[in-house]
Formats: C-alpha cells, structure tokens, sequence
C-alpha cells in the first residue's frame, strides 16, 4: 500500500518539476521569443503550478484552507511573472503584488504583525525605493539586456530541479510524522508542544490556527524587546551605517566625476 | 500554532517562491530585477521561517524575519546607490557590462560577449517586413508611449 502511495506522488513531482523547467525556459525573455511560445510557456506554468499543489495535497491536506490556497497562489503566480517580464518596471508592480500574496500568507499563518510589516516596510518602501531608481536609471525602451536573458535553459533546469530536491524533502518530513488530517495536530506537534509546555502558557487553550489573537503582537513585541534587546540596537545601528553609507557613497562619486561630467550613453 | 498540514503546504510555498527567485537571479541581466530577484528568494525564506516559528509556538522565526526585513532595507539602500553609480558609469543596468571587473594580475574572463546593439536606441520587436518602408520621425519616436 506504502509503494502504491508512493508511486503516483513521485511521477507527479518529476512531472512537475519537467513542466517547470520547460516553461521557465518558455517564460524567460530570449532571443527567439514568439507570442506563441510565451503562451505555451504559460500554459506550462500554470500547469506546473497546479502540479506542485496536487503535490501538497497528497503530502498534507490542501483544501483544508481555501484562503491560504487563494493568497499562496497568488504570491507564486505573480512571483513567476516578477522573473519572467521583460520589463523592469511591470517586474516591480508583479513583485507588489507577490509581496500582497506572501503577506496574505503570513496572515493565514497567523503572524499578524510580519504580514502588515511586509506591507508596509517592503511594499511601502523598499519597493517605492526600487521604482525611483528604475525611474532614475531606465533608458528608454526596452534595453537589449531585458530582452535576451542569460543562460536561461541551465538556469530553468536548476531551479525546476532545487524546487523538486526541496518538495522532495518536505515529503520526507511529512513522511516521517505522518499526515494526521486536517484538523487535528499531528504527532509531532503534541510532542512538541509536551517538550515545551512553558513558552506557549496563555495560548495552549486558545483554539488553532487563529487570526483574532489580540495578544500576538504584544507578546512578540515582549519577545522582541525582552530578550533580543541588544539586536534591536545593532539594527538600529546597521541602518545608521546604511543610510550614511549610501550618502557618502553618491556625494564621492559626484566630486570624483564632477568635472568631467556624466556619461550616460 | 498551526497543523502539519499547512505548515507543509507553506514550506512548499517558500520552496517555491525561494527558487524562483533564484533562477531569475542567475539569468536575469538587468541589475535591478536581479536585486528584485534576491528579493523574492528573501520573501520565500521568510514564508519557511515564519511557518516552523508558528509549528512550534517559538519566538525565534519571527524575530529572524523581523531582522531580514530590516537588513534588507538597509542592503537595497545600499546597494541601490551601488546601482545607480554603476548605471551613470555604463548608461547600462546590464551585470555584463561588468563580467571584466577583476584584479590587476587576474585573466579577463568574458562570458558573454556584449551585444553590438548596446548603444545603439532601444531594440523595439522585430516585424517581418511588409509593405514599403515608413518614414520615420525622431520627435514621434520620443514621444512614443513605452515603459
């Protein structure tokens, strides 16, 4: 019975992790590019895609939780276009949008405070940041660099293959605690929860997996400037040096080429 | 806490989202969308760290991610103006325009040689030709929406 299971979920995978290189390789901008293969290339993705998500169905339980598979979708969808576009700019708005997905993400997994943060902090700024300097720096049109892409074929097989190695290993796991479905925790977590019962005190009586924990953020802000106070302050100071550097870096450059001026094209 | 089931389903998630990132970073040329790129593979780790810190009702993966969000501010600061030095150097954000960066006693390595077009105006589609050829205006050119 252990190797009829076993079969099917390992012809799935390389099955997956084939359609992914090849519509990688589709995907991703060369030279002989068609409208035709960047479709098939899609049609491949989204193929592979919905592969993958049979594979996690068989390792866990997936229609348990129709919002994770909704956000999660998105974030890999979008992650996807971010590295095939040719565009710098619709790579930017695609990353946006993975970053939304990603922070849906960690909402359903019920860190509350990271998926704002990632909202705030990388789709707020970071992300703003990147869109000035491609503002900055963007030739017009499309540049030949964006348009024909390196090593796409080694590049596609070496992920497609990372990613399978990867879901390979997470099966592993879910194969040595085996998947007690959906809704009740499995072997490992009570262990878990056994060998620990000090640190998680006020919420072994809550109910799983909950969005509405009003305690959350306080207690990981407890966490965050209890213990991991003098990590705090290194931060602090790494973005001190980071935002000095950055100026010192730029005024340097103009005084250097201040009289001969700038070079572009 | 969360059920083993969605702890695998977001590991595979970051799995996912970790190698794309990394295979646009390997062949993508333009600087800034491999630096999107790293992004991304930052993003899938933080999805694994965040599902193992919620698995088992420990602090430390989310703390972890707090720090990654904070260093990678400070790195795309950094290395944006990094960037844009580069770019006011070459008029490129192409990473090929710098495969020759290398001491002084060290062999020129070039693994891909720069295409001729480089300077040349920007490589709009090829059509297939038909009809006589149109004649063009610089003015209209410039004027030409594009992103």
């Amino acid at each position: 019975m252990d190797q009829v299971s076993v079969a099917p979920a390992g012809m799935l995978l390389a099955g997956s992790v084939t359609a992914l290189a090849a519509a990688l390789w589709l995907l991703l901008p060369k030279a002989l590019d068609t409208p035709g293969t960047r479709r098939l290339g899609a049609l491949l993705g989204a193929i592979a895609i919905l592969g993958f998500a049979a594979t996690g169905r068989t390792l866990g339980c997936l229609g348990a939780d129709a919002v994770f598979l909704v956000v999660a979708g998105v974030a890999v969808v979008s992650g996807l276009a971010t590295i095939v576009t040719r565009s710098p700019v619709y790579a930017a708005i695609w990353f946006a949008l993975t970053l939304a997905g990603v922070s849906g993400v960690l909402l359903v997994l019920g860190a509350q405070f990271l998926g704002v943060a990632t909202i705030v902090v990388y789709a707020g700024a970071i992300l703003v940041m990147f869109l000035f300097v491609l503002m900055l720096a963007q030739p017009s049109g499309m540049a030949s660099y964006d348009r024909v892409s390196s090593e796409p074929l080694l590049a596609a097989v070496s992920g497609a293959v990372l990613l399978g190695l990867l879901t390979l290993s997470v099966g592993r796991l879910s194969a040595s605690a085996p998947p007690a479905c959906c809704a009740m925790p499995s072997r490992a977590q009570a262990a878990a929860e056994a060998v620990r019962p000090q640190t998680a005190t006020p919420s072994q009586a809550a109910p799983q997996n909950q969005m509405t924990d009003a305690d959350e953020v306080a207690r990981l802000g407890a966490e965050l400037f209890g213990r991991h106070l003098f990590a705090v302050e290194v931060a602090g100071l790494l973005l001190l040096v980071a935002l000095v550097g950055a100026i010192a870096v730029v005024s340097r450059a103009e005084a250097a080429d201040g009289d001969q001026g700038r070079s572009r094209r | 806490m969360i059920t083993a089931s969605l702890l695998h389903n977001a590991l595979i998630v970051g799995a996912i989202l970790f190698s794309l990132g990394l295979v646009g970073i390997l062949t993508r040329r333009n600087l800034i969308v491999m630096f999107l790129c790293a992004e991304l593979m930052l993003q899938g780790v933080s999805v694994t760290l965040v599902a193992w810190s919620r698995y088992h009702g420990d602090w430390g993966g989310q703390i972890l991610v707090i720090f990654v969000l904070t260093v990678a501010a400070c790195e795309a600061a950094v290395a944006l103006v990094f960037i844009l030095q580069a770019f006011s150097r070459t008029g490129r954000l192409d990473a090929v325009a710098w495969q020759a960066l290398r001491e002084d006693n060290l062999p020129r390595t070039v693994d891909r040689e720069l295409p001729a077009g480089d300077t040349a105006p920007p490589s709009w589609p090829r059509l297939s030709p038909a009809g006589i050829r149109p004649d063009s205006d610089d003015n209209q050119a410039l004027q030409r929406d594009h992103v």
